[in-house]
């Protein structure tokens, strides 16, 4: 027997409390006010005290360190913590770790938090190289910045073209995407674009960022935070909420996965096949679930290219089809899998992921603006570009 | 505003800088099993060897996918301008980048010439531009 087999995580542990700043494009505040505001409201939620945490799990993209965050929040004592990255295809991973330290005996009551001043700070939408030479140093850069390809956008762009190419994808059926989520962020008060309708004709007339992606297939760079507690499913029992179970969580990778951090995934055998496949196959393996057994889902949205990728790529439809899937509202309310019910990356705002986690809980106990009626499970995605992670949620038996 | 040098003294990767001086392009190689070793490391998995060479290959390939640039993100690199990922003649499974100028009709499969761009005093970079055939 397999030690994965031998060590069944299923249904051990569970989301208890949730926490999220407001999302703008300049919070003001540094960024260690925000992780502890979100920490705050989500210990809060679960109905414990800061005092009653023993683990913290951050995000490598994040510049408070555990031990800040511990200091700012006044917890005594931490007998667990790590960091996992990069950046976005850390949540789930995240909620892993939190899991392990628990079922481990590492910790009894884990937070985990993403912060980032992403418009008002360091903006991912711009070039993140700045010096004069670059590359080096297992980066890999100096095959890419010298041409001008310089940020993730640009590289979600070729793998968007080569899946035009390959399979007839057209720019309207990935407008849909863009559209859905618009849509479910003008249900959300919380959401950035809460406000502002957005059309098919706005879509297709929006200006060009990276052909073939416009404007609105770009995701919100944002200044927020959000954060989580797990416990025991045990302990979970006796809190304030209804238990969001971790059903299974799971990281994935692709065989000869590339080194560095973007760019370089274009050297993989299929740019239109994203690190999720594998981690899907790992997930609904441990979970024990397939994609017919998904309610509702929180697909990693950086941009509206990367949910037609893991939408194929979970099996929600055949490789190929995630255009026609998109376009026929299987991913609106009412539809086979509707997603990001808070407005995802693209409309509620650029949480690096953790957002989507948060909406998932939300989905769990029937809270979210956009609420799947009866949704009994959710997946949750953290499938970007490096090997990626996800997990699904359940409500409690 | 001049463009951004590549690093091109990289313990892994400085060896296809140096043959980009000498007006040749090279990929990586293991001498174990003449795996290619794209992006370009010192170690080969597939046989285990640490031994490998810089192997030229032709200065020739294709479309595999592109993209046109027309939102600025830096200020060397004013817009519109084109970037490509050529897949190579010689060993389809390595890619690399080229910067074309402006917005130039592309489709996937176009024939594709390597030239030499000094950018700098002794820095060299592999460059892309159509042509009528292999």
């Amino acid at each position: 027997m397999a030690v994965a087999d031998a060590f069944s995580h299923r249904d051990k542990c569970a989301i208890v409390g949730i926490g999220a700043t407001d999302f703008s494009r300049n919070s003001e505040r540094s960024d260690l006010t925000l992780a502890t505001q979100a920490a705050l409201a989500a210990i809060e939620d679960a109905g414990l005290a800061p005092q009653d945490i023993d683990g913290i799990v951050r995000c490598e993209s994040d510049t408070v360190l555990h031990s800040a965050l511990a200091d700012s929040l006044g917890i005594p004592d931490l007998t667990f913590w790590s960091a996992v990255g990069p950046g976005g295809v850390a949540p789930a991973a995240m909620i892993g770790h939190a899991v392990g330290a628990i079922l481990s005996g590492q910790a009894t009551a884990v937070l985990a938090f993403r912060e980032l001043n992403g418009r008002s700070g360091r903006r991912y939408g711009q070039s993140a190289v700045t010096d004069a030479q670059v590359g080096g140093a297992g980066t890999y850069d100096e095959f890419f910045a010298p041409y001008g390809l310089l940020t993730p956008g640009q590289t979600f762009a070729l793998m968007a073209q080569r899946h035009m190419a390959e399979f007839g994808t057209t720019p309207e059926e990935i407008g849909h995407i863009a559209l859905a989520c618009r849509a479910r962020a003008n249900a959300n008060p919380r959401a950035q674009m809460h406000d502002r309708a957005l059309t098919m004709d706005e879509y297709l007339n929006a200006r060009t960022i990276a052909s073939p992606l416009r404007l609105y297939d770009f995701c919100l760079e944002t200044d927020g935070a959000c954060a989580v507690v797990v416990t025991s499913t045990e302990q979970a029992e006796d809190l304030r909420q209804p238990p969001a179970v971790i059903r299974a969580v799971a990281h994935g990778s692709v065989r000869n996965p590339q080194p560095g951090i973007q760019a370089p995934v274009l050297m993989r055998e299929s740019i239109t096949e994203l690190p999720a496949k594998t981690a899907a196959k790992t997930l609904y393996q441990r979970a024990g679930l397939g994609p017919d057994d998904i309610d509702v889902a929180q697909i990693y949205d950086c941009f509206t290219i990367t949910v037609l990728l893991q939408l194929e790529d979970w099996g929600f439809c055949k490789k190929g089809e995630g255009g026609q899937f998109c376009a026929s509202g299987e991913i609106d309310l009412g539809g086979r899998l509707p997603i990001n019910t808070g407005g995802g990356h693209l409309s509620e705002g650029y949480i690096h992921g953790m957002n989507h986690v948060v909406e998932g809980v939300r989905q769990i106990r029937g809270t979210s603006t956009s609420q799947v009626p009866n949704a009994e499970t959710c997946l949750v995605t953290s499938t970007p570009l490096p090997p990626g992670s996800a997990l699904i949620l359940r409500r409690a038996a | 505003m001049s463009r951004l040098l590549p690093v091109v003294d990289d313990r892994d990767t400085g060896g296809f800088f140096e043959a980009a001086r000498h007006g040749q392009l090279a990929v990586r190689m293991c001498n174990g099993c003449d795996a290619v070793l794209h992006m370009p490391r010192a170690y080969c998995h597939h046989c285990g060897s640490w031994d490998g060479r810089w192997q030229p290959v032709a200065g020739s390939g294709t479309v595999y996918s592109w993209s046109v640039i027309e939102h600025q993100v830096h200020p060397a690199y004013p817009v519109p301008y084109t970037v490509v990922l050529v897949e190579l003649d010689d060993h389809p499974s390595v890619r690399l980048i080229g910067q074309l100028p402006g917005t130039p009709e592309l489709q996937i499969g176009q024939h594709l010439e390597v030239w030499f761009d000094e950018l700098a005093d002794g820095v060299v970079l592999p460059q892309w531009r159509p042509c009528d055939s292999a």
